[in-house]
């Protein structure tokens, strides 16, 4: 049986998520990354693995979506997560009245949770603020950003797929209106070469605008920089959260001996030049100190900023992003007059894999694959099985 | 899969020399690690060149007394508190590297070496007084 | 406004085919916040898209930045150019593993060794100790602190001189499954080490720890994994007391 083939461009978590999907139906799969795997903005996310609390109220959609995935990475990617769960702290009357608000979107979503008294969750996080009214816990947990993706690409890799790192698309070959494949360059030799496929999927993340230019097809992707900020110490065993509407530094994630406070929300058009606010950086501290006041006097490890790929009209007004819709989308560009070509961007680490379950059966459907998604429930090889 | 061990950098291949005693931008531990390593070999030569010398013996009195005023010159006794040196670092590091192998004093191994150079710089100082003065 | 400075960055590069790296010098100007991670980006970006480098989290929790920068192996995402207070800044790939190209050296002979005492990756946390579990968790858990950077192997005197030199990563890898042996056997992993090529092999030079970005230690781990072993031994010498 002829074994069609697909070509991924982008190695972020939705690119190594789809191999991995698509590896499972039974395609050959070829994912092209212009660097190393999840150097894009999936690496540098603070590693929360979302239970949906911060989007239950404004963004259901989004709320539903995490808690799903939240539980089938836990089943599937065994050993990779700080099973901790997380607290939405109230430090205000506002907080507390919000509390309600929350809870109850909560529970529509499906999101399990346990509302806690000042002492209880002072017992809990000791290092909370002495202002703490209230709090709420719900399962988030904390990830290795890097290493959760990688399993992904380390099973895909088992089962067949090339996962082709430092290979950069200079161009996309067609022939009429139909994609055919990639003209790229491998950077560790310089070498150019022509790729092949039956089709073409585009999981650039933030780039996948600068992809689709090349196709001549839009996608209202909108680069939404954030600053984080990691402190030495290990100031929090749960993933910490201002019990209130999205807003900045409202959340704090510890990760190994560090803690990680973000973050920010910015707009800009090229995804390679983020910058650094400095003025950003300094809120971290000062609404991460709002959480944790060990936060201020912490030593600084390292700011940085990472690039979420926002789905709203490319060319339109957006102040700063957060009112953008954190869901995905997959677009087939047959809607523009285009064959053999998808995209699927938006989204977030925690909801990787139900991206690439949506692109991979759009992917099917278009090429008459029978083939169902197994990924709900194929565990994932350890990370260091990408190393084989 | 490659074999552990087994792979090759065919434009770096290893260089041990470099390795072991290329220590610009080391700490004291690597430091002490070299001149182990240099103190070690220099000792060694050493020894065979002492055992060529006993056998000047074998030449009589004439030739032992001529080797005699020869390394009684201050070039030789520099020599000698070059060999002091050695034989003291060596000696003294050793210790150290024999404690931390046994897990003792592993967490304050840098000031475990200060220390023992401490002593052996008195015991320097006391011996080069001794080789040029008796 | 941030003070800005002009730096030159010494770059090693090599690309598959070439006889042997050469070093590229590229202009920048950075300001008192640019990391030498964001500086080589930027390279990359404006200066030269063929310079390639490995790099993921930004924050020193994935290891992938790992680099020789001014002769020292450091993560480059935590390492500002200007704190290096030097006017050129020299920058070259890690030591003791295959080069690749340019700054990226191939990690699989690491891991091969990184994974053979059958490891996990969480254990429990020892911060906060005090804290009570919430509801529904039965103990505080995080991940280990090694981040697999490879500079404790770039450091190490004996992998530069010794192939198989199991090395301080895969040995700290071990005295972990020794020391909290949650699912995984500490007997294999003592056994996997106690040979020419394992624990007995290091020369207590210390420059994996010095280097280590992350607290790990191998060396103690490295001299933890000896005493263990030799503790064994004697019991088994003189029976069991």
């Amino acid at each position: 049986m002829e074994k069609f083939h697909a070509l991924i461009i982008g190695g972020g978590g939705t690119g190594g998520a789809l191999a991995h999907d698509l590896a499972l139906r039974g395609l050959q799969v070829t994912l092209v990354e212009r660097g190393e795997v999840t150097s894009g903005t999936t690496g540098r996310h603070h590693g929360l693995l979302h239970a949906g609390g911060r989007y239950a109220v404004k963004d259901k959609e989004s709320a539903i979506e995490c808690i799903e995935e939240n539980l089938i990475l836990k089943k599937t990617m065994p050993g990779s997560f700080e099973h901790n769960d997380g607290l939405f702290v109230a430090l205000s009357d506002e907080n507390v009245e919000y509390s309600h608000l929350f809870i109850e979107s909560c529970e529509e979503c499906g999101i399990p949770t346990k509302r806690l008294t000042r002492e209880e969750a002072l017992r809990l996080e000791p290092n909370l603020s002495p202002e703490t009214k209230m709090a709420v816990q719900i399962p988030d947990a904390s990830m290795d950003a890097m290493r959760l993706a990688l399993r992904w690409f380390a099973t895909a890799k088992h089962n067949g797929a090339q996962i082709k790192t430092y290979t950069e698309v200079i161009s996309i070959l067609k022939q009429g209106n139909t994609v055919t494949g990639a003209r790229v360059t491998d950077h560790t030799s310089g070498q150019e070469y022509e790729i092949g496929a039956d089709i073409v999927i585009n999981a650039a993340g933030p780039w996948s605008g600068q992809i689709a230019d090349m196709v001549g097809v839009e996608v209202p992707i909108k680069p939404s920089p954030g600053v984080m900020l990691a402190v030495r110490g290990r100031l929090c065993n749960m993933v910490i959260n201002r019990l209130a509407p999205s807003g900045d530094g409202d959340i704090i994630v510890p990760q190994r001996g560090l803690s990680v406070v973000g973050t920010t929300s910015w707009v800009v058009e090229d995804p390679d030049n983020l910058g650094l606010p400095k003025d950003h950086v300094q809120k971290m501290y000062d609404e991460g100190g709002k959480l944790i006041p060990l936060v201020k006097e912490a030593p600084f490890r390292a700011a940085w900023a990472a690039a979420r790929p926002l789905i709203g009209p490319r060319k339109a007004e957006a102040d700063t992003g957060r009112e953008l819709s954190r869901t995905f989308k997959c677009f087939d560009h047959i809607d523009e007059g285009v064959e053999g070509f998808v995209t699927i961007t938006g989204g977030k680490a925690t909801t990787a894999r139900g991206m690439a379950e949506a692109t991979a059966d759009v992917v099917c459907q278009k090429l008459g694959i029978d083939a169902s998604c197994r990924t709900r429930e194929e565990i994932c090889l350890p990370h260091t099985a990408y190393y084989d | 899969m490659q074999e552990a061990g087994s792979m090759p950098d065919t434009v770096r291949p290893k260089r041990p020399l470099k390795s072991w005693f290329d220590v610009r931008h080391r700490k004291v531990g690597t430091w002490a690690f070299a001149l182990n390593r240099l103190t070690g070999i220099g000792l060694s030569l050493y020894l065979i060149i002492h055992l060529v010398i006993l056998s000047l013996l074998l030449q009589g009195e004439q030739g032992w007394n001529d080797f005699v005023t020869l390394v009684k010159s201050p070039f030789f006794l520099t020599l000698d508190v070059i060999l002091l040196f050695g034989f003291l670092f060596h000696g003294l590091n050793g210790v150290r590297v024999g404690l931390v192998g046994m897990g003792i004093g592993v967490d304050n191994q840098r000031t475990l070496f200060w220390v023992l150079m401490a002593v052996g710089i008195v015991l320097l100082l006391a011996g080069a007084w001794l080789i040029f003065t008796l | 406004m941030m003070a800005e400075q002009q730096v030159q960055f010494k770059v090693l590069r090599y690309k598959q085919g070439q006889a042997s790296p050469t070093f590229q010098t590229f202009n920048l100007t950075v300001n008192e916040d640019t990391t030498v991670l964001v500086a080589l980006q930027d390279i990359r970006r404006d200066q030269d898209p063929t310079l390639i480098l490995r790099h993921s989290c930004h924050h020193a929790s994935c290891g992938t930045c790992g680099m020789k920068i001014n002769g020292q192996e450091q993560l480059s995402c935590v390492v500002k150019a200007l704190d290096l207070g030097t006017q050129t800044v020299m920058v070259e790939p890690l030591d003791n593993l295959p080069l690749i190209s340019d700054l990226v050296v191939d990690m699989n002979g690491f891991y091969d060794r990184y994974t053979t005492p059958e490891m996990m990756y969480l254990r429990e946390s020892e911060f906060l100790t005090e804290a009570d579990l919430p509801e529904g968790i039965e103990k505080w858990l995080r991940f280990e602190n090694c981040v697999e950077c490879g500079c404790c192997v770039s450091a190490c005197p004996i992998a530069g001189s010794d192939a198989e030199y199991l090395g301080p990563a895969a040995l700290a890898a071990a005295w972990r499954v020794v020391a909290e042996p949650r699912e995984s056997n500490p007997q294999e992993a003592l056994e996997w080490v106690d040979n020419e090529h394992g624990c007995w092999r290091c020369h207590a030079a210390f420059e994996c720890s010095e280097v280590c970005p992350s607290d790990v230690d191998p060396a103690g781990a490295i001299m933890s994994l000896r005493g263990e072993l030799t503790r064994r031994k004697f019991r088994r010498l003189f029976g069991r007391r």
